[in-house]
């Protein structure tokens, strides 16, 4: 039996200890928000927090966690970082297909935490293990800064009409 | 005329003479210091198996992933063609099922097989000549305690001359020497147990030992490092500046138990496979002569040293999550790639999040301006299971073109080594193929 704090709840768990924590989460403990990827710590989809440090859950032997604390996608909006990073993202309606999302959200909130007004190159160091098939990496960068500043960034605005078109 | 007949008689008796002479078979039974993991008393199975993981039978013996264990098939890819490894199983048939006590012991000590013919030294007779036959009977009554597995041993890719097996006399003249592990009095039980481990068993020397243009061991550069298979085997010596004289006992001791030392770097290729197959099996006492023995072989240079620089600047400018440091020329398209595939499990201050295997400065790979083993590392990955817990990195030889696995590679010296680095595309490209 091990003993894991998740997202500030102890759980016991019977699992081998090279059972990676991906594992755990999802298919013994029954947190789905994080999710599997490639299984080589290569997308970023699997990103977690390890005492507040961005990490690739699913090469992540659960033996190795200690009682280092846990936090997934699931609790991530509890956080003063993880709440602005997902205000954000839902004002820059960053979500394409949205199954890299929770991963990118991970890894903002660690880079906001750490760097409360990160710099492009902060973001492009920050968040390049992050891969996104739907290329919403703009949307990204700009929903950073808007965390960061509070101020809307130059976005996409959506159009009703051309300007001067005949109604 | 008839004296001219009389020189050359007399010359070919010479040389016939000389020949029996260098191949003479050393006679004694030998005997072998104290290794705690296999105690003279124990049951001889436990002995045997004990024994089969230290002398690392099973890295060439069984292909890896196989299930097929002992029954050959390895494929030695060397300058002058590939040979593929035997069936050792007790196999009647294609393996060693018929060959008696002597047939076995001969081929182990002398590279002469059941049949009369010589064996090629890349299997290391040259090592094991020197173990003691219990120890020796010891493996076979292990292998044969094991599944038969019925697989003929597939036959070598060598050219004319080296396929003539024959030949193996005049190189065994010139470079083997049958002869049993002699105890030196003058030295410590603990360091004679050390050397029969690291010579006798663990045939360290096949490849950490410079090999000269006949491929022979060069004796006096023990240890001193030598290329093979793509692969550095680093300098092993004493030397403080380009062995693992600066190591401490536990840095050592650590490295060979568990295929990683803080501070030293992590196994994989090549040595990877002898942390995971034979020394993490080692019993502490062992670990510990072979770490004595280790410490006690003359410090040498050898070719090419590598220059540890603990303290590159640009690391130590670095954080956990963000580059600094780089010269001002420093390639950016390598940081992109460093960036996306290998910050977050490497850092940009090397530390290595997840596991300490993962942690890059001060390794020797780092520091090596050829990039040797970080190309190879790049393209193949590493995977190692240690006790109970899988090591990886994943491969990138197909994901990168030889271009952006040398920008990588350089980017990786220059930043943790903080050295002028040499890797060319055209060297990636040649080191796919090995």
């Amino acid at each position: 039996m091990l003993s894991l704090s998740v997202n500030g709840e102890s759980h016991s768990v019977d699992v081998p200890p090279d059972m990676p924590l991906l594992w755990v989460l999802r298919d013994v403990i029954g947190l789905t928000g994080t999710k599997f990827g490639c299984g080589i710590a290569q997308c970023g989809a699997c990103t977690v927090h390890l005492d507040g440090q961005p990490v690739r859950s699913c090469v992540l032997a659960v033996g190795s966690i200690g009682s280092k604390a846990v936090t997934t996608i699931e609790a991530i909006g509890d956080t003063p970082s993880g709440q602005k990073i997902q205000q954000a993202w839902l004002d820059a309606d960053v979500v394409q297909c949205g199954y890299c999302q929770s991963g990118q959200i991970m890894s903002a909130t660690a880079l906001l935490k750490r760097s409360p007004n990160p710099t492009d190159a902060e973001i492009d160091a920050a968040m390049s293990g992050n891969i996104c098939r739907c290329a919403t990496y703009v949307r990204i960068r700009a929903a950073i800064k808007q965390a960061a500043t509070g101020k809307p960034e130059g976005m996409q605005t959506i159009v009703t009409a051309p300007e001067g078109a005949a109604s | 005329m008839k004296r001219f007949l009389g020189i050359v008689v007399a010359l070919l008796i010479v040389g016939v003479a000389a020949y029996f002479w260098l191949n003479r078979t050393d006679a004694s039974e030998g005997t072998a210091p104290v290794i705690v993991g296999a105690p003279a008393a124990a049951d001889v199975l436990a002995r045997g198996e004990y024994l089969t993981k230290a002398a690392d039978c099973t890295a060439c013996h069984t292909v890896p992933g196989s299930g097929k264990h002992f029954a050959g098939g390895v494929a030695f890819r060397l300058p002058f063609g590939t040979i593929y490894s035997s069936n050792i199983t007790a196999d009647a048939d294609t393996g060693i099922g018929s060959w008696s006590d002597d047939d076995f012991v001969r081929a182990v000590r002398e590279g002469i097989r059941k049949d009369g013919k010589r064996l090629y030294p890349a299997f290391p007779y040259t090592s094991y000549t020197q173990l003691s036959r219990p120890d020796v009977l010891a493996i076979k009554a292990y292998l044969s305690s094991l599944p038969k597995i019925s697989q003929s041993t597939r036959p070598n890719d060598l050219g004319f001359p080296f396929n003539q097996r024959w030949a193996m006399g005049f190189w065994n003249a010139a470079f083997f020497k049958s002869q049993r592990f002699v105890a030196d009095p003058s030295k410590s039980p603990q360091w004679n147990s050390g050397q029969y481990l690291a010579t006798a068993l663990g045939h360290c020397a096949e490849c950490h030992t410079p090999r000269d243009v006949g491929f022979g061991l060069e004796r006096r550069n023990e240890l001193a490092g030598e290329t093979l298979q793509g692969w550095r085997a680093y300098n092993i010596t004493s030397d403080t500046a380009h062995g693992i004289g600066a190591w401490s006992d536990s840095d050592i001791a650590s490295y060979l138990a568990t295929g990683h030392a803080d501070g030293r770097g992590s196994a994989s290729g090549p040595m990877g496979e002898v942390v995971e197959n034979s020394l993490q099996y080692l019993k502490p006492e062992d670990t510990a002569a072979l770490v004595v023995y280790l410490r006690s072989v003359p410090a040498r240079e050898g070719s090419d040293p590598i220059s540890i620089d603990a303290h590159a600047a640009p690391v130590l400018a670095s954080t956990d999550t963000a580059p600094g440091g780089d010269r001002t020329d420093a390639n950016s398209a390598g940081l992109k790639l460093f960036e996306g595939a290998c910050a977050s499990c490497h850092q940009w201050n090397g530390k290595g999040q997840q596991t300490p295997y993962a942690s890059l400065l001060g390794s020797r790979g780092v520091n090596d301006v050829s990039g040797t083993n970080v190309t190879q590392v790049i393209l193949q990955g590493s995977k190692m299971r240690i006790d109970e817990h899988d090591v990886f990195m994943p491969a990138f030889a197909k994901a990168y073109s030889d271009t952006e696995v040398s920008t990588l590679a350089n980017y990786v010296i220059a930043h943790f080594g903080n050295k002028v680095e040499t890797v060319t595309p055209d060297v990636v490209a040649k080191r796919r193929q090995l």
